[in-house]
């Protein structure tokens, strides 16, 4: 993995997309992400909406856009549970402040390192909103790391499949 | 100054973003008052019109994937799978095809039917107000097992209602919108509903736990329960009507916390993770059909009748009792005193005998003729001294007309007991 110089990654590989994308991308990430375990009963082992919410923190390199689309998403996913509304809000901004800060500095367009990030962001996530529900709302909550983990490697692998997807509808110049 | 907020404009952004939802996050749970923090049952108005939002845009897609898989599925089942039948038997004679195209369809409208009666007999088995409704999305959050329905406000639904199939039941209403509510299925953590074990009739809470499987908790360790065994609610919860089926007993376990307690693993009756059609309860009360309400009105109809002919025949029969001759002595002391207390000593009844509270009339006797030792009152009383106890009511012995009867003037007694040496030859 190469390291260079943060405004220079930044100026030369900024993917932008259409207006459209941006909008209509998560939105089909979340109605699918509630319509699969329907479909898939309890074997649903990704977050698709945490693959979109770190694949556009990447792509666009900016620690405040990911920051705000992982905010957004977070809280539209808080508000279709019966959760508190914030929760895998935190979760998610978190993920995409990290992940736009790890954008500029490193090569995403490896697929090891796609694969790598999707699993690390995954767990990260997943402790994120353990910590916010057990310590900071002092809520009881049971909890299974290895499903976490399978739901890691599910990202991972969507991660390889939806990347490339989404990297057709760039505005090239 | 401005080079601070253009230099880590990133971070502050951040901050600014987290600390606005630990804020918001702080607004919504309140702490219970064993000590524990709980989040609020109901939302806020702020809250709950995130929630609408949100649901607003997520329900229509929702309902569009779910309509564009029943129709795929009804293609499928109708055309190409029909289709692929027809290529394999490509031999067969024409006529055994079309048949097959119409069984297939049949089988499919038999399917559907089987489904309908099967609730249509559990709304007839359970006989209360039900609303067939269709899920059509979940929440997708491995910990929120929540999903939705397509019915809202608009059929009238009501937040803790409860969700049940022709299978067993499935949770309960959390959040009502206009076209959609939200249901909280049994099997999620926060989830609570009070079952019993038909055999042992053992009770405890149902919920579920962190893999979305059920189990009840707070069960003292019991031997008696073994895998198997049924789970019925309870019906103390306010939600589930009692009686309803909610899975079998899978396994037991100890209680990783409470050494002396036991979680019993229950297996669903209801296919949690394969929710098509529902039904909400929306009343509790029993609801009877129209000819069953009929049958009811005769029943009390022909009750209230009965009951009149009854009176009516009580009635006449004391007319006719009061106009035949009377058996009672009109100048015999009343028979009984009220509440059954002592009565005043009687010609051969020890003094302070109790007498029953209603006690029947004496019989009135006639004058004797010729009174010999037979005739009623010729005993010796206790006063005569020849038999002391002759007159003496047995213990526990009840009083009896017999025992009591219309005394005799002593004279003749004494007379009877005299003559009666001068019959001897």
């Amino acid at each position: 993995m190469a390291l260079l110089g943060a405004d220079f990654r930044r100026d030369m590989e900024i993917h932008r997309y259409p207006l459209l994308v941006y909008g209509l991308v998560p939105l089909v990430s979340l109605v699918l992400q509630a319509w699969l375990p329907r479909l898939l009963g309890p074997y649903t082992w990704i977050d698709l909406p945490l693959v979109v919410t770190v694949y556009f923190a990447l792509g666009r390199r900016s620690p405040i856009q990911g920051t705000l689309m992982g905010a957004a998403i977070g809280i539209f996913e808080d508000a279709l549970s019966h959760h508190a509304i914030g929760v895998n809000g935190i979760a998610k901004t978190a993920v995409g402040f990290l992940a736009a800060s790890v954008g500029i500095r490193i090569d995403v367009e490896n697929f090891t390192i796609r694969v790598l990030l999707n699993f690390l962001l995954s767990l990260l996530s997943s402790a994120i909103f353990l910590f916010v529900y057990r310590v900071l709302l002092g809520l009881e909550l049971e909890w299974n790391w290895l499903t976490q983990v399978f739901i890691a490697v599910g990202n991972s692998l969507v991660a390889l499949v939806l990347f490339p997807v989404l990297d057709r509808f760039q505005i090239r110049d | 100054m401005e080079s601070f907020f253009i230099r880590y404009r990133n971070l502050l952004v951040l901050l600014v973003i987290l600390l606005a939802q630990i804020v918001g996050l702080a607004m919504q749970v309140r702490r219970g008052s064993s000590g524990r923090n709980t989040l609020d049952t109901h939302d806020s108005s702020g809250v709950r019109l995130i929630r609408l939002w949100a649901e607003t845009l997520v329900a229509p897609p929702e309902r569009a994937v779910h309509s564009a898989k029943l129709g795929i599925l009804y293609v499928w089942n109708n055309y190409f799978y029909l289709q692929n039948v027809r290529r394999q038997n490509e031999d067969l004679e024409k006529t055994i095809d079309r048949l097959r195209l119409e069984q297939a369809a049949l089988l499919e409208d038999a399917r559907q039917g089987q489904r309908l009666q099967a609730m249509l007999g559990f709304q007839e088995k359970y006989i209360y107000s039900t609303i067939p409704a269709q899920a059509i999305g979940t929440s997708g959050s491995e910990q929120s097992h929540v999903f939705y329905i397509d019915k809202g406000e608009d059929a009238h639904l009501k937040p803790d209602m409860a969700v049940i199939t022709g299978d067993g039941i499935v949770g309960k209403i959390r959040d009502v919108f206009p076209h959609t509510s939200q249901v909280l299925a049994i099997n999620d953590q926060t989830s609570g509903a009070g079952v019993i074990l038909e055999t042992t009739r053992i009770r405890g809470i149902l919920r579920g736990n962190a893999d979305g499987q059920l189990m009840i908790v707070g069960i003292l360790a019991d031997e008696r329960i073994q895998p198997g065994e049924v789970v019925l609610t309870a019906g103390g919860d306010l939600v589930f009507p009692r009686g309803l089926p909610v899975g079998v007993v899978d396994k037991v376990v100890r209680d990783p916390d409470r050494g002396a307690f036991i979680d019993v693993m229950v297996k669903p009756a209801a296919h949690l993770d394969r929710l098509d059609e529902v039904l909400v309860i929306t009343s509790t009360q029993p609801r009877f059909s129209d000819q069953q309400q009929k049958d009811v009105a005769t029943s009390e109809e022909v009750k209230g009748a009965e009951a009149e002919a009854i009176r009516e025949q009580l009635k006449a029969s004391q007319i006719n009792a009061e106009r035949l001759p009377g058996l009672t002595d009109p100048n015999a002391p009343q028979a009984s005193q009220p509440g059954g207390t002592s009565q005043p000593a009687k010609p051969g009844q020890a003094p302070g005998t109790p007498t029953p509270a209603t006690a029947p009339p004496a019989p009135k006797l006639l004058p004797t003729i010729h009174p010999d030792r037979f005739s009623p009152g010729t005993a010796p009383t206790p006063n005569t001294g020849s038999e002391p106890n002759a007159a003496l009511p047995k213990a526990g012995a009840s009083p009896s007309p017999q025992s009591a009867p219309k005394s005799e003037p002593p004279s003749q007694p004494q007379s009877d007991s005299q003559s009666q040496p001068e019959r001897k030859p």
